[in-house]
């Protein structure tokens, strides 16, 4: 295999990005004797030997374990309401939590109205008078305008029971 | 489960719970006493075999807890572990010189790998010599997929940076 090909590989390697297929296409390219293997190359090949030792450690005998697990009786599924009971109380506990901050906000804002439907505008009371009246003023004269629409309408509404009455 | 699934389905990773096992215990005994009793713990919670992606990654799991539990009890020390790392059995070859040699670069691997912290070492572990996938590695270490790109990252950067200096220095 070309270096270069390797070198990729390897960067790929260090970089955490390369896939199984290609460590194993590391390990196998390590495993052999290469003559004139180069410098950068170098530093690996010890890495690799090691993974490769490493994954054929001899194994010993083990112990028969069928005789055991079948001397343990086989449990029975069990599917319990109660087996859940920490998923209900959590859910209660976040149902609880979410109307107590409800209530809580709640409280708050007509706190904050209550705080400001109390408080006064204006210090001085004549500053005061003399804002209410003007006030007064707009709505009475809007309100005027108003009673000479509904004035017209009248004067149509005596002429229509004039003539329903003629 | 019945005892056939778990003779054929459980019992055939066996060998793959010891290696892993041995790697994190370095001892035989302790890694087959771990080995039998997380087989026998799979088969009293074989309930939960159905929930499961992977009951290899399962097995796998509770073989690291047990040994990490075992770790813990016998208070194994870290200098144990880093003086047992030039025990790795010499391999039998014609060159006597060679072998040697071969043998010494070997244990500076060894220590070089053991001497990561356990997290990493154990994913460089599951995935350059064991050859499990990232989505594996994350069953079993109950991590997040992301964690295990990141830690074998920064676990194979510091491997390299420690063969740099052993092939440079010779330390």
């Amino acid at each position: 295999m070309e270096f270069n090909k390797v070198r990729e590989l390897l960067d790929r390697y260090w970089d955490g990005t390369s896939t199984l297929e290609e460590e194993e296409v590391l390990r196998s390219f390590f495993s052999r004797e290469i003559a004139n293997l180069p410098a950068d190359l170098k530093e690996a090949q010890p890495l690799f030997r090691y993974f490769a030792e490493e994954s054929d450690i001899p194994m010993p005998v083990f112990p028969d374990i069928e005789m055991p697990v079948a001397r343990t009786p086989e449990r029975p599924v069990r599917q319990m309401i109660w087996q859940h009971w920490m998923k209900y109380a959590a859910m209660l506990l976040v149902a609880v939590g979410i109307g107590y901050a409800a209530r809580q906000v709640e409280s708050k804002q007509d706190r904050i109205m209550a705080s400001l439907s109390e408080q006064d505008t204006f210090d001085d009371p004549e500053k005061a008078f003399a804002v209410t009246q003007k006030a007064l003023q707009l709505l009475s004269r809007n309100l005027n305008k108003g009673t000479a629409q509904m004035q017209k309408l009248a004067y149509f509404n005596d002429a229509t029971e004039k003539i329903k009455a003629n | 489960m019945s005892l056939a699934i778990f003779l054929s389905q459980v019992v055939p990773v066996r060998q793959k719970l010891y290696r892993f096992a041995y790697r994190l215990l370095e001892n035989e005994e302790d890694a087959m006493d771990i080995t039998q009793d997380a087989l026998m713990k799979v088969w009293q919670q074989q309930e939960r075999m159905t929930d499961l992606q992977s009951v290899e990654a399962w097995c796998m799991r509770i073989v690291r807890n047990l040994a990490l539990d075992k770790l813990k009890a016998r208070k194994y020390r870290r200098s144990e572990e880093l003086d047992k790392a030039g025990d790795m059995p010499a391999q039998h070859q014609p060159n006597p010189h060679a072998a040697a040699e071969q043998q010494d670069v070997m244990n500076r691997v060894h220590r070089i790998i053991a001497a990561l912290p356990e997290k990493y070492r154990t994913i460089i572990q599951l995935r350059d010599i064991d050859g499990y996938s990232y989505q594996e590695i994350a069953e079993i270490l109950s991590v997040e997929l992301s964690e295990v790109k990141i830690n074998l990252h920064r676990a194979r950067k510091t491997v390299r940076e420690q063969l740099q200096k052993l092939q440079v220095y010779g330390v």
